[in-house]
């Protein structure tokens, strides 16, 4: 049966209709979503940039008006406003210059801090929900439950005074010990003001992201065919060996030592500071990890008294075996949606920690922004912000796909 | 939310009929009222405080204008200040009850907002389907994407508190997060709800669609709603507490305008005398607290209402 209908239909592989559906739902959203911080800036916010003019009298009022293009009526603006975004222009900040080049100087150092430090956070929160839910103590379930839910509630910026406090010279001592080069920022200054083309530092950032997500999934290639073909000790290597290799590589090229001296940059002008982006990805995990390691500890404590943890026990299944393999697949992508859900909360937290830290983010240029109402300056992070969460979320139905196949199919 | 909150909505389940008392005995929520009721004890404590305790001084304890000339500030705890002082010689337990009512009023005005606007477009989504429901999924995967802490602080950062007070933040924050995760959370519960027999059962004893919802719809979302609407005045509280983080000025006084005093103080007594760190501790504390409180029964609620957790095994 099973071999005669997949005689009749040519096998389409699922990732690509179901990559498909995404996309097409992700366009959708991110209109809707345009559609309403546009709305939003230009109805809900009482002010604009106008409205500092409002002491100099009527006149002075509407001149400034005119001048920023405030009067004409509201479609016009927003017509504008979608066509500019489709052709990838975000307008012009009120203070003269182009919202894209603002923001791209102020997206890596973002970019590198949201993706670490929720990346680190949702693994370390799924392995103490996991672990935490297996080996009870008497007192690891209120412990948690605190870590977790002080976690989910500290005030970002006394988060930020403690990290500052207790966690800044232990840091620089590290740096000592690692041996970083300190001349990585004369290279750069060198390269960007020398020969045209020379390595930046955003390149060399991406080219760290980037080679270690490709190593990532070619380990996840190997892995999945060691499985097929009965290599345990293959498949067990394949994710570890992968990243060791890489970040080896990355090291010994000469790249690595310069990038993690990167980490300790507050900016690539300024050197001292209060922040570094190491710093600012650790305050990132510590208010991520929480949400995440209760959703997954209820989730493992609801699971485990399901009929089928019995089965794998009374099959001689180990108890790693009936955690890892069954309980903990079945919690994951639950657990994976729940926290997609969170996202905005982490996301706002991460604008407010990265600001306390004084770094030359996406948040400086928003709040600075909001203080000068300098309003399509404020929409670009908007719009920026609304586009890493499609991404995130693109990369979180993916993963679900990926592990549990029910949900390959089905709406969109 | 579609396929993702629906998994997430299963695992919460339909209400069950335990009662108020099952849920209560739920220890995170148990807790989180534990800490709700001591922060409304502290709400009305001041005006009994300034009748009796501090009735002989009463410019001492005033948290807004108060100062005590007989010390240097910021002073430690002690006998006569609680809590030690302020950098402006405010007593700053004083200034930690008066800044708990304006916070309570932006947690329950969240709260209540989130759950209003989540469980009318949730039902209506359901109910309706069609266009209806295409259109609320949208929007609210559509506002996910926007950070109603994000939103507050376009709006509020530099305006007074009578331009953007209290109310408008709880009101703000709860249109904007119930509108996004709210709204689809309590959508993904209502699908499963009108796809049970039940639905059917009423439709053909012909209710109309008013009665079969507000009977038999409504009663199931409650709990979800309540669960989102717990979750989310955390971030209310966070994100009042750091407009009045950022706009410390003046008399205005609020949990993060204290933290930014300690902050301010400790950079500026480094190496002179030690941090301040009572002023600090008493501002972050009552922010955590309290959002931690609304944080455990929206917690303990989900889980209480999981109908495989071990709290159900237990009772």
């Amino acid at each position: 049966m099973t071999q005669a209908l997949s005689e009749r239909r040519p096998q389409v592989p699922w990732f690509v209709s179901f990559l498909g559906r995404r996309l097409a739902w992700a366009l959708i959203t991110l209109f809707i979503f345009l559609t309403a911080v546009f709305f939003f800036m230009q109805i809900w916010v009482p002010y604009s940039w106008a409205t500092q003019f409002m002491q100099g009298g009527f006149g002075a009022f509407d001149a400034a008006r005119r001048a920023a293009g405030l009067d004409r009526p509201l479609p016009e603006q927003y017509a504008e406003f979608m066509v500019g975004l489709v052709q990838g222009d975000l307008g012009t900040s009120f203070n003269g210059g182009e919202v894209i080049d603002i923001i791209r100087e102020a997206l890596p150092v973002t970019l590198t801090v949201f993706i670490a430090g929720t990346a680190i956070g949702w693994i370390a929160g799924e392995l103490l929900g996991r672990f935490g839910s297996w080996n009870r103590g008497p007192f690891s379930g209120s412990v948690m439950a605190t870590l977790g839910v002080l976690s989910a509630t500290i005030f970002p910026p006394f988060l930020v005074f403690l990290l500052v406090h207790w966690l800044r010279e232990p840091l620089l001592a590290f740096r000592e010990v690692l041996g970083l080069p300190t001349d990585s920022l004369d290279l750069w200054r060198g390269a960007v003001t020398g020969e045209p083309g020379a390595l930046q530092p955003g390149d060399v950032r991406w080219f760290v992201a980037l080679s270690l997500t490709a190593a990532v999934v070619a380990a996840l290639i190997v892995r999945s065919y060691a499985r097929r073909h009965q290599l345990p000790l293959v498949e067990g290597l394949a994710l570890p060996g992968m990243v060791v290799a890489m970040g080896l590589g990355i090291w010994l090229s000469g790249l690595g030592p310069h990038a993690v001296d990167l980490l300790y940059r507050v900016d690539i002008s300024v050197s001292t500071g209060r922040g570094s982006p190491a710093l600012a990805m650790f305050g990132v995990v510590l208010i991520s990890f929480g949400q995440v390691m209760l959703l997954m500890r209820a989730g493992m404590d609801a699971e485990r008294s399901e009929d089928y943890v019995l089965t794998g026990r009374a099959k001689g299944l180990s108890e790693r075996a009936v955690r890892d393999r069954h309980v903990a697949r079945n919690v994951i992508s639950p657990v994976l949606a729940g926290s997609f859900l969170t996202f905005p909360t982490v996301l706002a937290g991460m604008i407010i920690v990265e600001f306390e830290l004084e770094m030359r983010g996406l948040s400086r240029v928003l709040f600075d922004a909001i203080e000068f109402q300098d309003i399509p300056v404020i929409m670009g992070v908007m719009v920026v912000l609304g586009l890493m969460g499609v991404g995130f979320r693109l990369v979180t139905d993916v993963t679900i796909a990926a592990l549990d196949p029910r949900q390959r199919r089905g709406r969109a | 939310m579609t396929a993702l909150a629906e998994r997430q909505a299963v695992e919460v389940g339909p209400p069950q009929r335990r009662g108020v008392r099952f849920i209560v005995s739920h220890p995170k929520v148990l807790a989180g009222i534990g800490i709700l009721t001591l922060f409304a004890f502290l709400a009305v404590a001041q005006p009994l405080l300034e009748a009796t305790v501090w009735a002989r001084q009463p410019q001492l304890y005033d948290a807004e204008f108060g100062f005590d000339s007989s010390i240097a500030h910021p002073s430690a705890p002690s006998a006569a200040h609680w809590l030690g002082t302020s950098s402006l010689g405010r007593d700053v337990f004083a200034m930690l009850l008066h800044a708990t009512r304006p916070t309570l009023l932006v947690a329950l005005s969240a709260a209540l907002s989130i759950g209003v606007v989540s469980v009318l477009f949730g039902s209506i989504a359901a109910f309706r389907r069609g266009w209806a429901d295409g259109f609320i999924s949208h929007l609210s995967d559509a506002m996910v994407l926007l950070p109603a802490m994000l939103a507050v602080f376009v709006l509020g950062i530099s305006r007074s508190d009578e331009e953007f007070g209290a109310l408008h933040v709880g009101l703000t924050f709860g249109v904007l997060y119930g509108l996004g995760p709210a709204t689809a959370t309590v959508r993904a519960a209502a699908m499963t709800v009108v796809a049970k027999p039940f639905m059917d059962a009423a439709r053909v004893a012909g209710g109309g669609g008013f009665w079969i919802v507000s009977r038999h719809v409504l009663p199931h979302l409650y709990p979800h709603a309540a669960v989102q609407a717990m979750i989310g005045a955390t971030g209310a509280i966070i994100a009042d507490a750091f407009l009045s983080f950022r706009s410390a000025v003046g008399e205005d006084v609020g949990f993060g305008q204290m933290v930014y005093d300690g902050l301010v103080w400790s950079e500026f007594l480094a190496g002179i005398a030690a941090t301040p760190w009572w002023i600090m501790l008493a501002g972050a504390g009552g922010i955590t607290l309290l959002a931690a409180a609304f944080y455990l029964v929206g917690v303990g609620l989900r889980e209480a209402l999981d109908p495989r957790s071990e709290h159900h095994e237990r009772s």
